[in-house]
């Protein structure tokens, strides 16, 4: 009897053994292949049987934020590039006619999920990416691009310090937020002030503007304090304190409407006389409500981050398609994101290639006419505007009796 | 559900160890499918992040699950391992220390920061202490976000070198999933190992009843403050790794929404239940991606476009805005048919469904009954 039990436990343990032993070698055996596996996998379709008439397809990758915070961008993003898609496909190279079908994956406006949706329209075969959304998501994305040699091209991502990260394959048709912040700055000193607030809501977008903005108030001499508060706050009694026994005569919030609203309102009952100005982050008509009354926000100044729809040569014709195809206002950077698309197209028509490299390379020297007018890149990927993109470029507004107004 | 019943009745009456060494085979066979074009990329690089929320889970699982401490803050510690590499190992601040090196600080600092957050937080119950662990991940975050000198605040730390491992230059997919499975694996080892010794036993005694575990000779700061910076060390681990694994990171990877998440797939998986967690944070990381791989590619392909009669097409291609609806709605359903969780232990099973008649056998009551007619029988 005693032998038997023994001979029960030897055999459970042999067998745990030899499923672990089996295991093992499967993943040493696995493990040699993986590293020394080539990167074969993109000597895809290169049939280049290019007669005369054909018709190919050619996938284009969005990557935007269709849920999450930003949905709404992201909306505008999706709608204005279906459009664009609509309208450029039928493009020829060597005679063959190239339709396009866009590849639209959310990515939540989490920067973790950005390499997962990354991959996913690698494995598609795209060739060219608009996008990301956001800044965070271009950041974490674009290792996984570049690596792949695809080319993305972003709307809406105006972190100043994207292009300067010396990846090679990132555009954006959006102007940096550094050329706002120039032109706020510039702006209050045209204006006279000598003590300016700068206060920022620590977020990514909030804070690069408000770093600019003081850069140039300290380039032309302004006494600057800066303050800061956190995106959702409410009560901001402490700020307006300090802001109050500084006495400035330009209070300048680099933040959002609503966090700029609450501030504002709580600046001028604390007796507050100063001009109040922001960014684009302002520039919303909700923000007399959330002031508690437009009082409070009348004669506040703001610029914006793209260019005035007054001066975009397309832009009438743009909003209308887009009101035509969703029912919708176009919402913002739409209008950018469907140039990033017809960008990559006469990128492609220049190189005469629909391979990422090639369009890569073009996109550096392609000038393409779009809605916001005849763009071009410069070395780093950055939109430039014939004549110069100088802080003149940045349209101003002023509240006016409830609404934002532009400024000639 | 009955299904899942019976699968779990299967895996209880199965041996343990067959269900392990097939999931590890299977984990260990996957970068390889991909090498073949079996699976495309997207998939292994979506394994490979689930793993970091893999050892997130388990490491919660120790003070969520075993010592019963609803802890809000987790991702303030895993943000401490992601900012140890972040730092040590970019052109930010200009080092690039070993990764071994900078793997062994992650964990010593997130665990001496689980020491110093726990010691005046652990002696809190409740919903107490789930808010304040709630406001110190927050406060984390807040400080990240602010300390610009070293974080670069909300910019974030770009351009994170690839580690080298002894030689071994870790920057595909493929070979973080393998270095994150063998954390894991060793992370499972030891806290399965620990689960069973003296202080696992502690621990569960604290989760049942503080005051009886207490005055039965377990001292609660002690064992609770374990159960913190042991966990603080295995998000440390999985920060550090996981920062290597995005080349960048920046504060909004570690929002409370984070904290929520792990907490759901320990709670999901099951309770006090080292497999529940795993399969816990495979389940709730994956569903979102086959949700929507399967709206967007899979039905399309087999049906058609048109895979939804009567919905509107247009509808159908935009799936990809639904599917954290579909993905919620999955998460209420799980939540009321089967809350103790995908693999629960049997104790936190027995506690949900009180009056199930398969763990009958085990009930005081039944076990008093059985008593007596032994008794009765002798007399």
């Amino acid at each position: 009897m005693h032998w038997t039990g023994d001979m029960r436990m030897w055999q459970g343990n042999t067998r745990k053994v030899l499923a672990l032993l089996l295991a093992l070698a499967v993943a040493v055996s696995m493990f040699g292949l993986v590293g020394c596996g080539d990167d074969d996998a993109d000597t895809e379709d290169t049939d280049t049987t290019s007669t005369e008439g054909t018709t190919e397809t050619i996938k284009i990758g969005v990557a935007t934020s269709l849920t999450g915070g930003l949905a709404d961008y992201g909306f505008a993003a999706a709608e204005a590039l279906k459009i664009a898609a609509v309208d450029f496909s039928g493009f020829e190279i060597d005679g063959v006619t190239y339709e396009i079908e866009l590849i639209i994956k959310d990515d939540k406006g989490e920067p973790a999920e950005a390499p997962v949706v990354a991959q996913q329209l690698l494995d598609e075969g795209v060739v060219a990416v608009i996008g990301c959304l956001t800044s965070g998501n271009t950041k974490a994305s674009l290792p996984i691009y570049q690596a792949a040699g695809i080319p993305l091209i972003s709307g809406s991502a105006t972190r100043p310090d994207l292009t300067e990260l010396d990846f090679e394959n990132f555009f954006r048709t959006c102007l940096r937020d550094d050329l706002q912040g120039a032109a706020i700055g510039e702006w209050a000193v045209e204006l006279g002030s000598e003590k300016v607030v700068v206060m920022d809501d620590r977020g990514d977008y909030s804070v690069a503007l408000a770093d600019e903005v003081i850069k140039t108030l300290d380039a032309a001499g302004v006494e600057v304090s800066r303050e800061e508060g956190q995106e959702g706050d409410v009560d901001f009694s402490a700020q307006v304190n300090n802001i109050k026994a500084f006495a400035p005569d330009t209070v300048i919030f680099t933040g959002y409407h609503r966090e700029a609203g609450l501030l504002f309102k709580q600046l001028v009952e604390a007796g507050v006389e100063a001009q109040f100005m922001g960014g684009d982050g302002i520039k919303s008509n909700d923000i007399g409500d959330e002031a508690g009354g437009a009082e409070n926000v009348e004669g506040a100044l703001c610029t914006f981050g793209g260019f005035a729809q007054e001066n975009m040569p397309g832009y009438t014709a743009f909003a209308d398609a887009f009101m035509a195809a969703t029912g919708k206002e176009a919402g913002p950077y739409a209008e950018n994101n469907y140039d990033a698309l017809g960008a990559v197209v006469a990128a492609m028509q220049l190189a005469g290639s629909t391979e990422g490299a090639d369009i890569i390379d073009a996109l550096h020297e392609v000038e393409y006419d779009g809605v916001q007018g005849a763009l071009t890149f410069d070395s780093i990927g950055d939109v430039a505007v014939p004549g110069g993109g100088g802080t003149e470029l940045i349209p101003r507004f002023e509240y006016k009796s409830g609404v934002w107004e532009f400024i000639e | 559900m009955a299904v899942l019943d019976r699968m779990n009745s299967m895996f209880r009456r199965a041996p343990r160890w067959t269900y392990i060494a097939l999931a590890l085979a299977f984990a260990l066979i996957f970068p390889v499918l991909e090498q073949y074009g079996v699976i495309e990329t997207l998939w292994l690089r979506l394994g490979t992040r689930t793993l970091v929320y893999v050892l997130l889970a388990v490491g919660l699982n120790l003070v969520l699950g075993e010592t019963g401490l609803l802890h809000l803050g987790y991702v303030a510690f895993f943000a401490v391992g992601a900012y140890t590499t972040a730092s040590l190992s970019s052109p930010r601040l200009g080092y690039h220390w070993n990764f071994w090196v900078i793997i062994a600080l992650a964990m010593l600092l997130s665990m001496l920061f689980g020491f110093f957050i726990g010691l005046p937080t652990l002696r809190l119950r409740g919903d107490y202490l789930a808010i304040v662990t709630l406001a110190f991940g927050e406060i984390t975050r807040i400080t990240f976000n602010n300390w610009e000198s070293v974080t670069n605040g909300p910019g974030g730390i770009p351009g994170i070198y690839a580690p080298n491992l002894f030689g071994w230059v870790v920057d595909k997919p493929g070979e973080f999933f393998y270095l994150l499975l063998a954390a894991v694996i060793v992370v499972v080892w030891l806290l399965n190992n620990i689960k069973t010794s003296r202080i696992g036993r502690a621990w569960n005694a604290l989760r049942e009843d503080e005051i009886a575990s207490h005055h039965s000779g377990v001292r609660p700061l002690q064992a609770k403050l374990l159960a913190v910076v042991l966990s603080s060390g295995v998000a440390g681990l999985a920060g550090a790794i996981f920062a290597y694994y995005q080349q960048f990171i920046n504060p909004t990877y570690f929002l409370f929404m984070q904290s929520t998440i792990v907490v759901c797939m320990v709670v999901l998986g099951g309770m006090g239940s080292i497999p529940g967690a795993v399969i816990g944070a495979v389940v709730l990381d994956t569903t979102p991606e086959l949700i929507r791989q399967l709206f967007t590619k899979w039905l399309p392909d087999a049906v058609g476009a048109d895979f939804l009669p009567g919905v509107q097409t247009a509808l159908q291609q935009d799936f990809d805005r639904y599917r954290m609806l579909i993905f919620g709605l999955a998460i209420v359903l799980m939540v009321i048919f089967r809350p103790e969780g995908l693999l629960p232990n049997k104790l936190w099973r027995r506690e949900v469904h009180e009056d199930d008649p398969r763990d009958q056998a085990n009930t005081r009551q039944h076990m008093f009954d059985a008593e007596k007619g032994a008794q009765d029988l002798e007399a």
